[in-house]
């Protein structure tokens, strides 16, 4: 009986506290990036506690971030200030949804990010807010086991594969890492490297013969892979173990790595294929959707991470580099360094080739990535002929293709209309 | 008759040596992760990416200090337990009563109520959230720690129901006549016997719904914002966080549910005598 009296107490205290919820200022940043605790904290007190206006920063996975601005959207009011995601998720959404920003006078330094921002209408929907790509990282203890003749700024698929081949003989195991675990992010392995070095295009060469024969290098690649790579998600992780020894991944997946033993690991640009030297830029950027409450400090806020000082702090507190003009400073973390140095060694090579984000898809961009995957599971974990995997994912990027009506994007020469699988 | 005073003591020492490894393996299986989970929080980082780990923790604080330094942990905590202990009592008060009815009355339609109410656990949430969202934030329901109690209570009242009815069902309703007879009405013979027969019960099925509540990520993250849980505030930016972020960020997590569970194991541990009568 005590018990229960006791439980009524705690009911009745819980009902009172409830009633004091506290009404909100701040403004609420819905963010699908910077999710690591370490980085959101960067980013609470390192980047957003300069705006005046006061922020809560909230980073979220894409599954409740999604679910609670159509929430808000549907309901017609809402908490959300700014938005902050990838590209991809911009491209998702309903271009009405988000407020047009046009006329705030702020905008990123390179035009082919401003044209995706605009995503397809006349105005600017979201502002390119920071950017990053995929690189590749080495433990040192595997420079020795390099080619003859390889120089590690301007490798070749097949010298890379040579390199994991002699590490895996020198360690007996296989030492190459790649990030095929479920959060891994394989599928733009694919689409912004394998393919544009091989087949210079995704799409439109997605089962051509030169994509065949890209598989089967990476399958050669994959025989000298951590078999355990299909947990790894990532590689910062598996390069400070040991368990992988080179290895490819996202610039801020691969920052620990370098923050924590920055003399034990060098950053490197991806190889080059046939077709040169296939990249993919990423891309986030900033939101306001229509149902913000307090639309004078969202639009503040916007314009405040796009000033220079606040894009040095982000690329501090996140790894992601800036999309405005800024001097860097010489004091930046290891990891930005390293990485820095890799893009922009990448970028600027004679043979580069870069493969754009997937745009246009809206909400199939999911099931677009699944094609590679599928693609990817079936071929080289499953071991089936390469042909006729292709063959049959070809209908469903071509049927994803179809649906969207999405055209080319670079590398695949432009298209009218729908872009085609050839 | 010799041969068997002989051997009795051989066949009771195997049996108790294999009662005895039973007892130690089942105490393993529990003890070890949490064990590792617990050095590897008191680890440095670079220990806690090395292996062999080591087995003696190095009291490295480094890990717990980041989040103790980590803004809105304490308000998240306070949430959490307020949201686990609305939901605990909220799905006692509903789905007692309705283990009770279930147990002592036959009305029409008792069996398909049974299968029905399990149907609250068959939609997924993902599913769920979207609408319930919209329709907190129309009724000003949205962000509060009640509204998000309750929808951990909807999913909760099946359990409580469930395990309630068998616990009244275990009570011979001659206990309650006999009550009658002798002065009782219907609410005080409740009170005064079947009450205290059930109440290791009606604990276990508090800790359910508590665990449950504890536990719910994708509600809490679409429901609350300024007033998230702890499960929400962490666990969605613990799985991309560094290793030894990730066994802290999970030490913080599991500690104050344990810390619950030893404190009403009383009760629970009760349940199991009358379970066996």
């Amino acid at each position: 009986m005590n018990y229960f009296s006791k439980f009524l107490g705690a009911a009745s205290a819980v009902a009172l506290s409830c009633a004091a919820v506290a009404a909100q200022a701040e403004t609420l940043f819905w963010s699908t990036q910077a999710k690591p605790v370490e980085e959101a904290q960067a980013m609470r007190e390192q980047v957003l506690s300069g705006f005046g206006g006061g922020v809560d920063y909230q980073p979220n996975d894409g599954g409740p971030w999604l679910t609670r601005l159509q929430a808000e959207l549907q309901a017609g009011s809402g908490s959300i200030g700014v938005l902050g995601a990838l590209h991809g998720d911009f491209s998702a959404m309903d271009p009405a949804d988000l407020v047009d920003l046009s006329d705030l006078g702020v905008a990123s330094a390179s035009d082919t990010f401003n044209g995706l921002a605009k995503l397809g209408t006349d105005s600017l929907q979201y502002i390119p807010w920071m950017q990053a790509s995929y690189i590749m990282a080495a433990n040192k203890e595997a420079l020795q086991y390099l080619p003859e003749g390889a120089d590690i700024n301007s490798l070749t698929y097949d010298q890379l594969i040579a390199w994991a081949a002699n590490a895996h003989e020198a360690a007996g195991e296989p030492k190459f890492g790649f990030p095929a675990g479920p959060k891994g992010l394989k599928h733009r392995f694919f689409q912004g490297y394998l393919y544009p070095s091989y087949t210079d295009g995704v799409v439109r060469t997605f089962a051509s013969p030169e994509a065949v024969t890209a598989w089967t290098k990476f399958k050669e690649l994959w025989s000298h892979t951590n078999p355990s790579s299909t947990n790894f998600s990532f590689m910062q992780e598996q390069l400070l173990s040991g368990d992988a020894w080179i290895v490819f991944d996202h610039t801020s997946r691969l920052a620990q790595a370098f923050n924590e033993r920055p003399d034990d690991f060098v950053a490197f640009p991806a190889p080059a294929g046939p077709t040169g030297r296939g990249f993919m830029p990423v891309l986030a950027g900033v939101a306001i959707p229509k149902t913000s409450p307090d639309m004078d400090a969202a639009k503040e806020l916007v314009a405040y991470m796009l000033k220079p000082e606040t894009q040095i702090a982000t690329l501090r507190a996140t790894n992601f580099f800036p999309v405005v003009d800024v001097a860097l400073p010489d004091d930046l973390p290891p990891s930005v360094k390293a990485a820095g140095d890799a893009v922009a060694k990448m970028s600027g090579s004679a043979d580069a080739n870069p493969g754009l984000l997937p745009a246009g898809l809206g909400d199939k961009g999911g099931d677009f990535n699944r094609v590679f995957v599928d693609t990817f599971e079936r071929i080289v974990l499953a071991n089936q002929p390469i042909e006729q995997v292709l063959e049959d994912q070809k209908g469903r990027l071509a049927a994803i293709m179809q649906e969207t009506g999405a055209p080319c994007w670079a590398p695949d020469a432009p298209s009218e209309g729908a872009c085609p699988v050839e | 008759m010799t041969a068997v005073t002989t051997q009795a003591p051989d066949t009771r020492r195997a049996g108790r040596t294999v009662y005895a490894a039973a007892v130690v393996l089942l105490c393993a299986w529990v003890l070890v992760p949490l064990y590792f989970l617990f050095i590897n929080t008191l680890s440095s980082p670079d220990t806690v990416n090395s292996f062999p780990k080591p087995f003696v923790p190095e009291f490295d604080t480094g890990s717990l200090a980041f989040f103790a330094g980590f803004a809105g942990m304490l308000s998240a905590l306070k949430n959490s337990i307020l949201v686990a202990g609305m939901t605990m009592v909220m799905s006692i008060l509903i789905g007692a009563p309705a283990g009770y009815a279930l147990s002592r009355f036959d009305f029409r339609g008792k069996e398909v109520f049974r299968l029905l109410i399990l149907l609250t656990r068959a939609f997924p949430l993902p599913l769920l959230a979207l609408p319930l969202a919209v329709m907190f934030i129309r009724t000003g329901l949205d962000d509060t720690v009640f509204g998000l109690a309750l929808v951990h209570t909807t999913l909760a009242v099946p359990f409580a129901v469930l395990i309630t009815f068998s616990l009244f069902s275990g009570i011979p309703m001659e206990l309650e006549e006999a009550a009658w007879t002798l002065g009782c009405t219907r609410l005080t013979a409740f009170t005064k016997v079947v009450l205290p027969l059930i109440l290791p019960g009606i604990t276990a099925s508090a800790i359910f719904a508590f665990v449950i509540s504890w536990n719910e990520v994708f509600a809490a993250a679409v429901l609350t914002i300024e007033n998230r849980t702890l499960t929400a505030f962490l666990l969605q930016n613990l799985d991309t966080s560094p290793l030894h972020l990730k066994f802290a960020g999970g030490f913080i997590l599991v500690v104050p549910a344990l810390i619950f569970i030893f404190a009403v194991r009383k009760y629970l541990f009760a349940m199991w005598g009358i379970a066996n009568r």
